[in-house]
């Protein structure tokens, strides 16, 4: 028998709100698991047939439906901690300065040893102090876009190379391949018909970025080519052989000695490159176009502006060609400078999102102690100098955990996570801060709301919240009024005293 | 686990005082509540899990032959403890709508 179209679509709906409150009981402590199943179950079958009485039902009661199941969540949430609340540790500490450092403190740790065990982020930390040199550029056509394609022909390479420069000392060219692997050779571990990307190079392209990688072969115009592995394609490819150095590897029309490897991520180069070939002599670089490095002289650094310089080149036809020369340090911008200008501009767009009030005015003449004051503003420090360094090492596990993104990818995630957690990090480190009560610097709690603004349009709506320790109370209005603009402190004296006898909780 | 019973002149968020009138007016398991108070089951269940915990109200469920009668799963009922109606006639005297909001069973009965 065949299904009809309203069955199956009863099925789904029910196999869908069974999985919504499936998923909220996880969060349930399990000893209260069974019964609090239950409860929903027999609740939802009420609800159901309420809303879908024939096992038809509008958008509107579809909605209604999932809206109560996804009300098990924050059910399942309460008990949850409702328990932990029940524990001695817990409740003694709950809202503590102490274990909001402590919660802090541990997500730095995490966050931390993530970028430990990352290889990623190993492998770009330890980049971290070299400095490309300020008079690295790369050049290309003034008309391509941000080294997204090489544009460069070797013959353009070749002939500045060969004449005295004013702004130029040195060159450097290459370009990015793909090459099938013929045949295995000695390399017994490396997997068969595997396709590499290949950067074939003029042979002063390590030197000129500055890397003390040395060749060892003389580069004789009869020699066979050198290549130097990526350190992923040695691992991947040739399974970490520690013998890898003078493999010859087979390419479908030559063949290369393997002379090396190089860490991943050291030339940080456009394409991703799992090996570097260096052709005998610059006249065997026979691609249509490629990248081509360039080292200025301080004449040409005097000429760079904003990073950049604009170059008019003669070609070997006679005819003039535009340039541009893009800093290598622009194009690979170090992390810690992507870090701070995102943590810049998260900073410059938190009043977007939050007021950076911290709400201390009272509703009485009451003020705290000096005393009091430093133990706040200290808290309120030692909070922002624990997000800076989370959001540093948690944005880096992000950016650099994935090697498959490459570069480009990874700066963009930088930067962008750099600036979410920075936007929502302050913002929430400045909401804790004005929820904490201004004598013990305890959160406080039990929300109560009071009123509501279309029922009492001149009488007080917002919400109340009370100190755990019968310090104070908190309002905050739900509409903001000219009399009551931003939230006020109540210190509660020692009337209130009664509702805190012996409970550290009062009633909802 | 249950709490001791508190002294009734203590203060209800509104939320709180609104169910534990709706379960005075009759209403006495979480979807009826729902329905009569307008309140989302995020808001209604933990309340009553947090009015429970403080003895105001207690729960018992449903036999399960009463269930199987009709049909149905068998389901949670919630009533009212003494500290509960205790608290609840302090409540009113703080929310003076609460009564006209959710009239109580007798006066719907009238």
């Amino acid at each position: 028998m065949k299904p009809s179209p309203r069955n199956l679509i009863t099925h789904l709906r029910s196999l869908s709100h069974s999985g919504l409150l499936l998923g909220a009981s996880l969060l349930v402590p399990a000893n209260q698991r069974a019964e609090w199943r239950r409860e929903w179950r027999g609740e939802l079958w009420h609800v159901q047939q309420s809303c879908a009485p024939g096992g038809a039902c509008g958008w509107q009661d579809e909605r209604a439906m999932a809206a109560f199941c996804l009300g098990a969540f924050q059910d399942a949430l309460c008990i949850r901690r409702s328990n932990f609340e029940n524990k001695p540790f817990f409740a003694q500490s709950s809202g503590t300065p102490g274990r909001c450092l402590l919660a802090l403190l541990t997500m730095l740790a995490a966050a931390y040893a993530l970028a430990l065990w990352l290889p990623g982020v190993a492998a770009e930390r330890g980049l971290w102090p070299r400095k490309v040199s300020p008079n690295l550029v790369f050049i290309e056509r003034a008309t391509s876009h941000s080294l997204s394609a090489p544009s460069i022909t070797p013959r353009q390479f070749r002939s500045w190379e060969g004449r005295r420069q004013k702004y130029f000392d040195a060159f450097a060219f290459f370009s990015v391949s793909a090459e099938q692997v013929a045949s295995p050779s000695t390399g017994l571990h490396r997997k068969a018909n595997t396709a590499l990307n290949v950067a074939r190079a003029s042979a002063n392209l390590f030197t000129l970025l500055g890397l003390s990688v040395h060749l060892t072969n003389p580069l004789l115009p009869d020699a066979m080519p050198e290549i130097v592995l990526s350190e992923r394609t040695w691992k991947t490819q040739f399974a970490a052989d520690p013998h890898i150095a003078g493999t010859i590897v087979r390419f479908v029309d030559r063949s290369a000695r393997v002379a090396g490897v190089a860490p991943d991520g050291s030339l940080a180069l456009p394409g991703r490159v799992d090996a570097w070939e260096f052709p005998p002599s610059a006249g065997q670089l026979d691609p249509p176009f490629g990248y081509v490095v360039a080292h200025l002289t301080d004449e040409g650094k005097a000429e760079m502006w904003a990073n950049r310089v604009a170059i008019n080149a003669s070609q070997p036809d006679g005819t003039e060609d535009d340039l541009l020369g893009i800093a290598i340090e622009e194009w690979r911008p170090s992390p810690i400078n992507l870090y701070l200008f995102a943590v810049l501009l998260g900073l410059l767009a938190l009043p977007a999102i939050t007021t950076v009030s911290l709400g201390e005015s009272s509703l009485d003449s009451q003020q705290t102690s000096w005393w009091r004051k430093l133990v706040r503003w200290s808290f309120f420090s030692t909070k922002i100098g624990l997000l800076f360094p989370i959001i540093y090492f948690v944005s880096f596990d992000l950016a650099y955990g994935d090697r498959s993104l490459g570069r480009e990818g990874a700066i963009y995630i930088q930067l962008i996570s750099t600036f979410s957690l920075c936007l929502f990090g302050m913002r929430w480190v400045l909401k804790d801060q004005r929820q904490r009560c201004p004598v013990c610097v305890r959160t406080v709690c039990h929300p109560a709301h009071v009123g509501q603004a279309s029922w009492t349009f001149l009488d007080w709506n917002g919400t109340e919240m009370v100190c755990m320790g019968g310090h104070t109370m908190l309002h905050v209005p739900s509409l903001p009024t000219s009399w009551f603009g931003s939230q006020r402190w109540l210190y509660l004296d020692t009337s209130w005293q009664f509702l805190f006898a012996g409970s550290t909780r009062p009633i909802p | 686990m249950a709490r001791d019973p508190k002294p009734t002149d203590q203060k209800l968020s509104h939320t709180a005082a609104m169910i534990l009138q709706a379960l005075d007016a009759g209403f006495v398991y979480g979807f009826s509540i729902m329905e009569m108070t307008g309140l989302p089951s995020g808001t209604v269940y933990p309340a009553m899990r947090r009015l429970e915990r403080d003895a105001l109200i207690r729960s018992q469920w449903e036999r399960q032959s009463i269930a199987d009668a009709e049909q149905r799963p068998p389901r949670k009922y919630y009533k009212l403890t003494a500290a509960g109606k205790s608290t609840l006639e302090s409540s009113r005297k703080r929310y003076p709508l609460l009564e006209r909001l959710i009239p109580s069973e007798e006066a719907r009965t009238v």
